[in-house]
């Protein structure tokens, strides 16, 4: 009895290439499903918001109104509890980031590979975090007290040197393994139960649930959070290192 | 036994092995649950931070399964040892 041809059936594929522009500069370029997926949610979302924020009143009197309120609400707070009033002016790029990332997540019940399982998708926004945080660094203390700040106390320079670089590789492995750790699970018990009871219905539905929505959503709010601390905690100013 | 079935049944064991990485995460997810119910269960009204602290620590904690389970998708699937042999051609 053989149990390779049954297991070949199930495997892992990347995003489906769309389009192929062939090499330029030794680089392929490609439109892959996550770009297309990813432009679909800015689409919806665009039209979602722009609805929601239409014809506001000071005092709300359209649910439409209470629904973008809550929002904006929620995401000022997040941002007011953990990067404090000084850094208020990142709260529409963290917002941006955090509507983002669920969206893509959420997107896997539109019947699509979720782009949040794409390695390459997830390591743009790590290197945007990367880039963020240590502008911030140069800019709030200048260019002497930023490169000072990587070494403190002396003896621990190599270490502080390599943990700037994992922190964008760890959040962004972080975020894809999860999601993809989902789908694949997911996927394996949806072909165990195809192949046994050949119905494969209800047990994935609270996996489902579990994997896609709420580790969707988790995981965004964890690479948001994490993005909010590293720039916050990359505050080389004088008045910041006192305290 | 050929070359390359040794090289696949070790891809295949190396994944396993790594999978491992789930003991220590596990533990301490279970100890910080352990600790925030104590939380929760002397100061109920700070039940929302208490939470949210939580699962950022659990998600924090969960890194290095993570790693791990990348590490082990790479050897099911992109198999890169069976294709350095390949490469190679031993």
């Amino acid at each position: 009895m053989s149990y390779l041809p049954m297991l070949s059936e199930f495997s892992v594929e990347g995003p489906i290439v769309v389009a192929d522009f062939g090499k330029f500069m030794g680089i392929p370029i490609r439109l892959t499903e996550s770009i297309t997926v990813q432009w679909l949610i800015i689409l919806i979302f665009g039209v979602l918001f722009f609805v929601l924020g239409r014809n506001l009143e000071v005092k709300p009197t359209t649910r439409r109104q209470v629904i973008a309120e809550m929002i904006v609400g929620t995401l000022n707070g997040m941002v007011n509890d953990t990067m404090g009033p000084k850094y208020f002016r990142y709260q529409p790029y963290i917002g941006a980031l955090l509507m983002f990332s669920l969206g893509l997540s959420i997107s896997v019940y539109l019947g699509m590979l979720p782009p949040t399982a794409d390695i390459s998708v997830i390591a743009t926004w790590g290197v945007l975090t990367f880039m963020l945080t240590n502008y911030n660094r140069f800019k709030s203390g200048g260019l002497l007290r930023g490169a000072k700040s990587f070494a403190k106390p002396i003896f621990l320079l190599p270490s502080n040197l390599i943990s700037e670089i994992s922190n964008p590789m760890s959040q962004t492995f972080r975020h894809y393994g999860n999601i993809l750790a989902g789908l694949i699970i997911g996927g394996l018990i949806f072909w165990a139960l195809q192949m046994a009871i050949k119905i494969p219905i209800l047990i994935p539905v609270p996996l489902s649930l579990y994997f896609d929505l709420f580790q969707g959503f988790l995981q965004a709010y964890v690479f948001a959070t994490l993005t909010m601390v590293y720039i916050s905690m990359a505050d080389t100013s004088p008045e910041a290192e006192e305290a | 036994m050929t070359n390359i079935g040794f090289v696949l049944g070790m891809e295949a064991l190396g994944a396993g092995l790594a999978l491992l990485a789930g003991i220590g995460p596990g533990a301490g997810e279970g100890y910080i649950g352990g600790k925030a119910v104590e939380a929760i269960a002397r100061q109920p009204e700070a039940s929302g931070a208490i939470t949210r602290t939580m699962l950022l620590g659990d998600v924090i904690a969960e890194t290095s399964t993570v790693y791990a389970f990348v590490f082990a998708l790479l050897c099911m699937f992109a198999h890169p040892f069976a294709n350095f042999l390949a490469d190679a051609n031993l």
